[in-house]
C-alpha cells in the first residue's frame, strides 16, 4: 500500500468514527474546517509519529501540517526516510 | 438510507435523518446563488452592512462605538485588498481611543512595541530556548511582573506603574502567546496580521477569537464570492444572536423575577445563614445557572463571530449545540470553543508532544489534565489580577481554591472521557438524543456547584452545599 493510501484510509477511519461520511479530497481541510476536532488530531500525530517515526518535538507542531491527505503526506516524505 | 447533511458550523458531514435534520430557524442565504451575486456589488455590499449595523445597535447602544466598529468593516467590504493593513492600524488606533490616562497609553503602547519586538526574536532566531517555549517564558515573565508588583510600596509611583503594565499585559497575554507560536506555522512573517490579532476590530474577551493570525490567514476569504458568502454567514450569527439575546431576557425575567429563584451564590448564602432554600429550589437554582452560563457565552461568542466574519474570516462559531453533547469531551468541546482550542493550542500540544510518549494513554491524560488544571487556572488568575492587587499573591491563589477544585474534577472527567474508546454511536436514538446528552448536561450542571467566581466561600463551604442537594448532611 503506498503512503497516501495509507494515509487516506486512516483518515477516513477517523471521520467515520465521528459519524463523518462525506466526500474526502486529498487536499481537503479535515482539521481547520472543523471535520475533526483537537483529540482527532492526537490520532493523527500518534499515528505519524508511530508508523514514521517523525518526533514532532523535534520538527515542530503546527495542525496545518497534519491538516489534509496530502499536508501529512508532505510532512512524512520531508522529514522521514519513508519511501 | 440517510441524506448527506453538509454541516457549515462543524464542517462535518454526517448522515441525517431525514428532512428534520435539514430544518433551519435562519435560513441559509449563503447557499443562495442570487444573494451571493448581489452581495458583491455595491448596493448589496451597503444594504448588507446597513442591517449588519442596524442588528448591531441591539448590541451596541453607544453610536459612537459601533460607528468605530462599522467603520473599518465597511472600510474592508469595499476595499478589501487593504484588509490586512486595515486591521493592523486598528490596534494602534483603539488604544489611543481606550486608553484612560497617560499611563495606561503607555503601558499599553510599551506592551504592543515589547509584543512586536519578541515577535521579531522569535523570528529571527527560532532555534533559541526563547523561540522554542515561547508560552512557558512569557508567563514566566508575566508571573514574575505580578510578583514585583505585589512587592511594590503601596500607592508609590512604582505600585501605579506596575499594576498599569500588569493589567495592560493580562489583557493581551494570551493574543501575544497565539503571535509567538506563530513560529512553527507557514508563511511567516506576516507583520500586518500578528499586529491585528493583539486587539482585533471584533473586540474579543480576554480569550483569543478566533486564536492568532496563523488561523486567520487559513480562513480570510480570498475571493468577493468568498467574501460575500463569510459576511452573510456574519449577518446571520449575529440575527442569531440576538434571538438568544432576547430569549435570555425573558428566561431572567420568568425565573428570576417572576418566579424569583435565587442565582447559585444567592442559594449557598441563605444554605451558609441556616436557611437553606428547599431542595427543589437548589436544583432549579443550579440547573439555571448552568444554562445561563451556556446562553450567555453563546450570546457574546456569537457577537464577536458575526463581526470577525464580517471583516472577511470565515472563523467557526465558539459555541455549538453544546446541548446536544454525548460525552463530556465533547460539550467542552462545543461549549466555549476558542477558550478550549487556547488550552490545546498554548498547554495541551506542547505537553503531549514532550512527555510519557511510550504511553500512550497516560500521554493524553497528562497533557489534558496539564492543559485545564495548570492552563485555565493561570488563564483566570491572569484575567483576574485585581484580585491578586487588592488581596496579594498567597491569599488570592488561596480564594482561587473552589476554581482550581472545579478544574482539577473538570480535568479528570474529560481526560477519561477522551480515554474511553470511541465505538459506533448508540444505536438507539432514545439513548443518543435524550439519555447521554442529560447524563453530560447532568455533570456539568453539578460541577457549577463549584463555578462560583465571586469567592466569597471557602471549598468546604461548597462541598457542604454540593452534599445538601444529595441529602448528606456534612
Amino acid at each position: 500500500m503506498n503512503l497516501k493510501s495509507r494515509v487516506r484510509d486512516f483518515i477516513r477511519g477517523l471521520l467515520s468514527a465521528n459519524g463523518d461520511t462525506g466526500d474526502l479530497a486529498d487536499h481537503d481541510s479535515i482539521l481547520i474546517s472543523g471535520r475533526l476536532q483537537s483529540i482527532d488530531a492526537v490520532e493523527i500525530v500518534v499515528f505519524v509519529e508511530e508508523s514514521f517515526g517523525i518526533d514532532f518535538a523535534k520538527v515542530g507542531f503546527d495542525r496545518e501540517r497534519i491538516d489534509s491527505v496530502d499536508a501529512i503526506c508532505t510532512l512524512i516524505e520531508a522529514t522521514s526516510q519513508y519511501h | 438510507m440517510g441524506i448527506v447533511v453538509p454541516d457549515i458550523e462543524t464542517g462535518s458531514k454526517k448522515n441525517g435523518s431525514g428532512a428534520a435534520s435539514g430544518f433551519r430557524i435562519i435560513p441559509r442565504i449563503e447557499a443562495h446563488a442570487g444573494i451571493v451575486t448581489f452581495v458583491q456589488r455595491p448596493l448589496g455590499k451597503a444594504l448588507l452592512l446597513a442591517a449588519f449595523a442596524l442588528l448591531l445597535r441591539f448590541f451596541v447602544p453607544d453610536l459612537g462605538v459601533e460607528r468605530s466598529v462599522m467603520l473599518p468593516i465597511a472600510l474592508i467590504t469595499f476595499f478589501p485588498e487593504y484588509r490586512r493593513f486595515i486591521l493592523a492600524v486598528v490596534p494602534i488606533v483603539l488604544v489611543f481611543h481606550v486608553a484612560a490616562d497617560s499611563l495606561a497609553l503607555g503601558a499599553s503602547l510599551s506592551v504592543l512595541t515589547t509584543a512586536m519586538i519578541l515577535y521579531a526574536a522569535v523570528m529571527k532566531w527560532p532555534d533559541s530556548g526563547f523561540a522554542r517555549r515561547p508560552v512557558a517564558t512569557l508567563l514566566f515573565g508575566f508571573t514574575a511582573l505580578t510578583v514585583v508588583a505585589c512587592v511594590a510600596p503601596l500607592h508609590s509611583l512604582y505600585y501605579r506603574v506596575l499594576w498599569t503594565l500588569v493589567g495592560t499585559w493580562a489583557s493581551y497575554l494570551w493574543f501575544v502567546c497565539y503571535a509567538l507560536t506563530d513560529r512553527s506555522s507557514m508563511p511567516k512573517r506576516d507583520l500586518t496580521l500578528e499586529l491585528a490579532t493583539l486587539r482585533p476590530l471584533w473586540n474579543s474577551t480576554f480569550t483569543p477569537f478566533p486564536k492568532g493570525a496563523a488561523y486567520l490567514r487559513r480562513i480570510e476569504a480570498q475571493t468577493p464570492q468568498e467574501l460575500a458568502v463569510t459576511q452573510l454567514k456574519g449577518l446571520k450569527l449575529l440575527v442569531w444572536a440576538m434571538m438568544l439575546a432576547i430569549f435570555e431576557q425573558w428566561w431572567f425575567r420568568l425565573f428570576h423575577g417572576y418566579l424569583r429563584i435565587p442565582s447559585t451564590v444567592e442559594a449557598l448564602t441563605m444554605s451558609m445563614h441556616g436557611t437553606p432554600a428547599p431542595l427543589l429550589v437548589r436544583w432549579e437554582s443550579q440547573a439555571l445557572f448552568f444554562f445561563e452560563l451556556t446562553l450567555n457565552f453563546a450570546v457574546i461568542g456569537h457577537q464577536i463571530i458575526a463581526l470577525c466574519r464580517m471583516a472577511g474570516f470565515n472563523a467557526l462559531r465558539n459555541s455549538c449545540r453544546p446541548l446536544s453533547s454525548t460525552t463530556i469531551s465533547e460539550f467542552f468541546n462545543r461549549f466555549y470553543f476558542y477558550f478550549k482550542e487556547l488550552l490545546v493550542d498554548l498547554f495541551f500540544y506542547p505537553t503531549f508532544l514532550r512527555y510519557f510518549k511510550r504511553h500512550r494513554r497516560l500521554r493524553t491524560f497528562f497533557a489534558t489534565f496539564v492543559a485545564i488544571v495548570f492552563g485555565s487556572s493561570f488563564f483566570h488568575l491572569a484575567r483576574d489580577w485585581q484580585f491578586i492587587q487588592r488581596d496579594g499573591l498567597w491569599k488570592s491563589l488561596i480564594g482561587y481554591q473552589v476554581l482550581f477544585f472545579q478544574n482539577v474534577i473538570l480535568a479528570t472527567a474529560v481526560g477519561l472521557s477522551q480515554l474511553r474508546k470511541r465505538g459506533p454511536k448508540a444505536s438507539s436514538i432514545f439513548r443518543r438524543r435524550v439519555l447521554q446528552p442529560a447524563g453530560v448536561l447532568f455533570f456539568y450542571c453539578v460541577l457549577g456547584v463549584f463555578g462560583d467566581e465571586s469567592r466569597l466561600y471557602t471549598l468546604g463551604v461548597h462541598l457542604k452545599y454540593l452534599a445538601s442537594l444529595f441529602f448528606i448532611r456534612l
